[in-house]
């Protein structure tokens, strides 16, 4: 009985979250505070149980990465590369195009999707505004490449920081299983992107001095403040590398490396805490109590025994219902949810894997399909959202189906791509 | 004195409107702000002058100073002229404040009060439905309490004869 309870308040907060017809923080917390007054989850659970509880490893993550970016975010590094390249492609559309992609996709593996798109996303609309041609096709393009990119790292993606503290894959392990797969395909979308845009370059060869008026240099004011930064960054892009051999959990490098960074740029902490989306934080923990409701009353177990029987020895068979299962279901609902959801039921699965290389698998192609989720459609993942506010703000309004048109395409490319490369190293 | 007896009627904008509109309201009227309402003439937000700004800087440059920095002087002059189809709802930042408003019967005191610590020199004087009764602008609020203020002879209530 208190698992009909714990699923009904769940699947009632997840049609307000996946409709957005309330806000989602305030969905999680009514919904977590519900599971927790109807003794759904114990109260010592929500705050000390690793995975039965909130993750604090992913929110401190979260928040050290956050504090790391919003310091980086002065810098003007993002602002001065993109004018940079956009002088480089000299108006030419596909090139200005592939140059934004791929400062997208070197950035998100180490930032936070949402930040990045945030970073590269107003330069953009300057650049073809002073081209004269519409940033629709470059903003679309952009939140492509930052959710394929974002899916190389642990730090890359939400759901991969879910997944990652979950199975207890370190950033090394995504870097060697995940970071392959994503760079082929992201090559192979850059390609693509030719074709998919092709009715939208527009190239005004009388616009282009425009762009070279632009003056690069004067984004960055502080030389040595950048340094430092990327020195920082640097570090704790080490620190990552090396967790596992000093024992050290990512939450921590990440807390570290946002102390070390407040200290050397000597910015004022409330500025810096500004830049933190607390929101983001809290809705985390929300869900975490509200999926630990359902792991407590055994409704995660009972899903992760049917999902086991009914793939029992059929291991390449669950990884690829995984794999076109997450990217299906996380395009339509919000793919951080869906992957905080999913998580201890993959759990479940993985435990009766007969060995740890074939549970790892099952890992990889939810991860994969987690992520590529991302793309689906306009509201799948939170980069997505921001993109959209922005081209509304600049007067470049895309549309829902506008960009998931495009999503939905480089979604499916990208799932039977992951889902090839699954087969081939895996099983 | 209650703020139904200071405010007065300014004019308004809807969030449909263009925001050359909004911009000419406000500086026709030298107004302090602007209040945008919705259908039902019910404030939805309370624009104080400074913020007013962030109608007219486009979109791309609210983030941060950095890409402002990279236009050069002949196009940073003539930012602004490119909003000409844009509405107050699109210029407007994802997460407009809330009204700054208080009922009529509000005295002048929780009127200076909010307008101190919400920083804004402009407070929609709302009716139990919501609606749009007046508005109360800094000016109004500092003339009302300087020509009410006793004479530095009169004694202060309560203080001894």
């Amino acid at each position: 009985m208190s698992g009909l309870i714990a699923l009904a308040i769940f699947v009632v907060a997840f049609y307000f979250i996946a409709t957005e017809k309330a806000n989602k923080v305030a969905v999680v917390l009514i919904g977590a505070g519900a599971m927790a007054v109807l003794g759904l989850i114990p109260g010592s659970d929500v705050f000390y149980s690793e995975h039965e509880g909130i993750d604090w490893n992913v929110i401190f993550l979260l928040l050290g990465m956050m504090i790391i970016v919003g310091v980086i975010k002065q810098t003007g590094i993002f602002d001065f590369l993109a004018i940079w390249a956009a002088k480089k492609a000299k108006g030419e559309p596909y090139r200005l195009m592939v140059m934004f992609m791929v400062i997208t996709a070197i950035a998100s593996p180490f930032l936070d999707n949402v930040t990045t798109i945030m970073l590269v996303a107003p330069v953009t609309v300057v650049v073809c505004d002073r081209l004269g041609i519409s940033a629709r096709p470059y903003l679309i393009a952009e939140v492509l490449a930052a959710n394929i990119g974002g899916a190389a790292t642990l730090i890359g993606d939400p759901p991969n920081i879910i997944i990652g503290s979950r199975a207890g894959l370190t950033f090394n392990d995504f870097l060697v299983h995940m970071a392959p797969v994503v760079t082929i395909i992201f090559v192979l979308f850059v390609l693509f992107t030719r074709l998919l845009f092709r009715k939208s370059f527009e190239y005004r060869a009388d616009r282009v001095a425009e762009v070279m008026m632009l003056d690069e240099r004067r984004a960055i004011t502080d030389t040595r403040l950048l340094v430092r930064c990327l020195v920082v960054l640097a570090g704790v892009v080490a620190g990552f590398a090396l967790h596992a051999v000093l024992h050290v959990a990512p939450s921590i490098v990440a807390l570290v490396g946002a102390g070390v960074m407040v200290l050397v740029a000597r910015v004022e902490i409330e500025d810096v805490l500004r830049e933190v989306e607390w929101h983001t934080l809290v809705f985390f923990m929300g869900l975490f109590v509200m999926v630990a409701g359902l792991s407590h009353t055994g409704v995660i177990e009972t899903a992760g025994r049917w999902v086991s029987d009914a793939f029992v020895g059929e291991y390449f068979l669950a990884a690829t219902a995984l794999l076109f299962g997450s990217s299906a279901l996380g395009a339509f609902f919000d793919n951080i949810p869906y992957t905080a959801t999913m998580a201890p039921v993959v759990e479940g699965v993985v435990a009766h894997a007969p060995d740890p290389q074939t549970g790892q698998a099952l890992w990889w192609a939810f991860a994969l399909g987690a992520d590529f989720s991302g793309n689906g459609t306009a509201v799948a993942a939170s980069p997505n959202v921001v993109a959209l506010g922005i081209a509304a703000r600049t007067g470049h309004r895309i549309s829902f189906w506008q960009f998931t048109r495009y999503g939905i395409l480089v979604t499916l490319l990208s799932t039977v791509l992951a889902w090839i490369y699954v087969w081939l190293r895996y099983f | 004195m209650r703020a139904r007896d200071i405010a007065v009627t300014l004019p308004t904008v809807t969030f449909h409107d263009p925001v050359a509109k909004a911009l000419r309201v406000m500086a026709l009227g030298r107004l302090p702000g602007l209040i945008v309402v919705d259908d039902r003439s019910r404030p939805v937000t309370v624009l104080p002058d400074t913020q007013v700004l962030r109608l007219v800087v486009p979109g791309a440059f609210q983030e941060g100073s950095a890409l402002a920095r990279t236009v050069d002087e002949p196009h940073a002059d003539l930012f602004w002229r490119g909003l000409g189809h844009l509405t107050v709802m699109d210029c407007l930042p994802g997460h407009a404040a809330k009204p700054v408003t208080v009922p009529p019967d509000a005295t002048l005191l929780e009127v200076a009060v909010l307008m101190a610590r919400l920083r804004t020199p402009l407070v929609a004087v709302v009716d139990r439905t919501g609606a749009l009764t007046g508005a109360i602008t800094l000016e109004r609020l500092l003339t009302s309490l300087a020509l009410d203020a006793p004479g530095e002879s009169d004694p202060l209530p309560g203080s001894p004869p």
